[in-house]
């Protein structure tokens, strides 16, 4: 109970702030990009590697439409942008070398 | 602008040099650690994935459309969380209140999915935690995935709880948007989760 009102009000110091249509607008792409993503498991004959390129792509949208819109960060200080991006990228980095420690590249030729 | 920063820091201890709540900040730091946390469990289920020598593999046991069912929940539960804290920011308490329920109540239906599918992976299928490298990487993974969930639902329903007393209102902005970080990182972690590990072959 200790904030102020101008605590309350801190997201507009930024200029700008989704507005409850614009949530709306992202939860529907979001379920449609989600309807997609399952149906697409159902659709035969598409080749592995264009599947899951596509699927990839697909999550990178929903991801960044959760984090820009609802999570603010796109109206947000480039801080916290900072604080949440270098992480992310070091995730992705993470992830990528324990793959190469274990040899678990299956879309790469494998040495015999 | 130092004696500008200065007073602004009288006024609200919250608020640094920077202009940003300490605890949005600390927020932020935490969830970009846990971002860390979280692709090494996923890159340990990947560099395990299909090394596996005894036990049912994933598409033995996966049930899409439940899992799916389970996505759709948490991604419907990020849009009522973000009403709630519009609601709040327009001082309709009543609201934000509701809203913040649906929030943890969808919560809630998604632990106790997790909860029916982990059950039914255990006794019908024989899969635990020791069966095989896909069992450990996938309950240790999934598992905390479910715990920060079910962290989530407990915070979302002691701000209910706040509410609900009169101590939550537009001041408390702040808290509530703090809360909605949390929960929506929740989100984007089982995106991650529901692609890599779920949808792809």
């Amino acid at each position: 109970m200790a904030d102020s009102h101008a605590t309350a009000a801190a997201p507009h110091a930024r200029g700008g702030h989704a507005t409850v249509k614009t949530y709306i607008n992202v939860a529907v792409a979001l379920a449609i990009i989600t309807a997609v993503e399952v149906a697409s498991l159902y659709i035969p004959g598409i080749p592995n590697p264009v599947l899951v390129v596509s699927l990839l792509g697909m999550s990178v949208i929903k991801f960044f439409l959760v984090v820009g819109f609802f999570m603010h960060l796109r109206y947000d200080h480039p801080i916290l942008r900072g604080l949440f991006v270098g992480p992310l990228v070091l995730a992705i980095i993470i992830i990528l070398a324990i793959m190469a420690l274990f040899s678990a590249f299956v879309l790469l030729p494998r040495p015999h | 602008m130092a004696d500008h920063a200065a007073t602004h820091a009288v006024h609200d201890p919250n608020i640094g040099n920077t202009g940003i709540d300490h605890r949005k900040m600390g927020m932020w730091a935490f969830l970009g650690s846990d971002c860390m946390f979280f692709g090494s469990l996923i890159g340990t289920y990947l560099a395990y994935k299909g090394k596996s020598i005894s036990g049912p593999g994933p598409h033995d046991v996966f049930d899409i459309p439940l899992t799916s069912y389970s996505a759709a929940l948490l991604l419907a539960s990020s849009l009522t969380m973000v009403l709630a804290l519009a609601a709040l920011q327009n001082n309709r308490v009543k609201a934000a209140t509701g809203w913040l329920l649906a929030t943890a109540l969808m919560g809630l239906h998604f632990v106790l999915n997790q909860v029916y599918e982990f059950t039914t992976f255990a006794l019908h299928h024989g899969l635990t935690l020791s069966t095989s490298l896909f069992g450990s990487s996938f309950f240790v993974l999934t598992g905390f995935h479910g715990a920060h969930v079910t962290g989530g639902v407990i915070w979302l329903l002691l701000l209910v709880s706040l509410a609900m007393r009169g101590k939550l209102d537009a001041r408390d902005y702040t808290k509530v948007e703090i809360a909605g970080l949390y929960w929506h990182f929740v989100d984007i972690v089982w995106i991650a989760i529901f692609t890599i590990i779920y949808l792809i072959p």
